[in-house]
């Protein structure tokens, strides 16, 4: 019973995931090409012309790209192996990831005085995900108890 | 490590979502249906500006009480005055039911339009539109000094409702979802801001 709700836990991250790259390689897109962004409010242009987009020089969603790979990749790990180091490895970025959310939401609010709709979406992902390893952290650590 | 059945899974959910992601792509990508000229614009429009003649036209579905009507309406007004000879541009009602005021600024003006003071009254009531009211519309008839009777008489009356129904469901027809949207040339334009407007339709113009 817990391997099957643990497996479906590992299965929505990876879903996901999954879908968090695509956002990202859709919005990085826009910001090397520097063309618009397709989005439901005018944000995402005032986000993206924005320096505060950018860390080192790098955009933004170059972060959530890396972020999002990694857990996409450690997650179609689990399926082949049940080392316990890789749902430590997503939870570990999956923190990052939050913390990382949570500052670029409110640079967003803050400093750019716009807000992203793909950034809010991204964020949003991001903290269900943590939430699904954070749950399946607990689980295995029960197991082992 | 070995590849087990959640493995398999795993690669036809990550190929599905490919597939799903490629197709919304493709149909995103796919260029808009152009509007003919003759169906985007009502013949007898009182709420058009620049010249009737000009090979560029820009169709505007707008609503007085959205914010983002007002954001671009002073670009708007800048391409027009820069380059009143070469582009026809007529302004169409989508009133939004989200805005209660929305549908009553659309009467106020089509009222106004009857007096010839259409772009009079969409100035007034984007400059007034934190304050949308039926006090405020009774100030405007006073400040752009329109007859009071006539314009009450225009305002109710069943022309005006059918002229703001037509706009609406030519808006719907033309696929128009929110506001404001644009039609270049019969082309409906995805935005991302004013400024893009601008040189879309500097660029139409020197074509």
């Amino acid at each position: 019973m817990r391997k099957s709700s643990s497996d479906r836990d590992n299965r929505i991250i990876f879903v996901l995931s999954v879908i968090g790259v695509l956002i990202a390689i859709y919005v990085l897109q826009s910001f090397l090409r520097q063309t618009s962004i397709v989005c439901i409010n005018t944000g995402c242009e005032v986000v993206r012309k924005s320096p505060s987009s950018y860390i080192f020089g790098i955009p933004v969603p170059t972060f959530g790209l890396v972020g999002y790979s990694i857990i996409a990749l450690l997650a179609f790990l689990r399926t082949m192996s049940s080392n316990k180091k890789l749902l430590l490895g997503i939870l570990a970025v999956s923190t990052f990831g939050i913390l990382f959310v949570s500052w670029f939401t409110l640079t967003e609010i803050f400093i750019i005085g716009a807000i992203c709709t793909w950034c809010a979406v991204s964020a949003l992902n991001m903290m269900v995900i943590f939430s699904f390893t954070l749950k399946s952290y607990i689980n295995t650590i029960g197991k082992l108890l | 490590m070995k590849i087990t059945a959640e493995t398999k899974l795993f690669i036809g959910i990550f190929i599905s979502i490919l597939a799903i992601f490629g197709v919304a792509f493709f149909l995103s990508s796919l260029p808009e249906p152009t509007v003919s000229k003759d169906e985007l614009i009502p013949k007898a429009t009182l709420s058009a500006t620049g010249s009737a003649t000009a090979t560029t036209y820009l169709v505007e579905f707008s609503d007085f009480q959205c914010p983002a009507c007002r954001a671009f309406s002073p670009i708007v007004d800048r391409i027009v005055k820069t380059n009143q000879d070469k582009i026809y541009f007529v302004y169409r009602h989508f009133p939004l039911l989200q805005h209660p005021f929305g549908k009553k600024a659309a009467q106020a003006a089509i009222a106004a339009s009857k007096q010839g003071k259409f772009w009079e009254m969409h100035d007034f009531l984007f400059d007034n539109q934190d304050g949308l009211s039926d006090d405020l519309l009774n100030d405007a008839i006073q400040i752009l000094g329109l007859g009071k009777e006539q314009f009450t008489k225009d305002f109710e009356s069943n022309e005006t409702q059918e002229l703001i129904s037509q706009d609406m469901l030519d808006g719907g027809r033309f696929g128009v979802n929110a506001t404001p949207t644009f039609f270049l040339n019969g082309k409906k334009l995805n935005l991302a801001g004013p400024e893009e407007l601008k040189s879309l339709v500097e660029n139409e113009i020197t074509k």
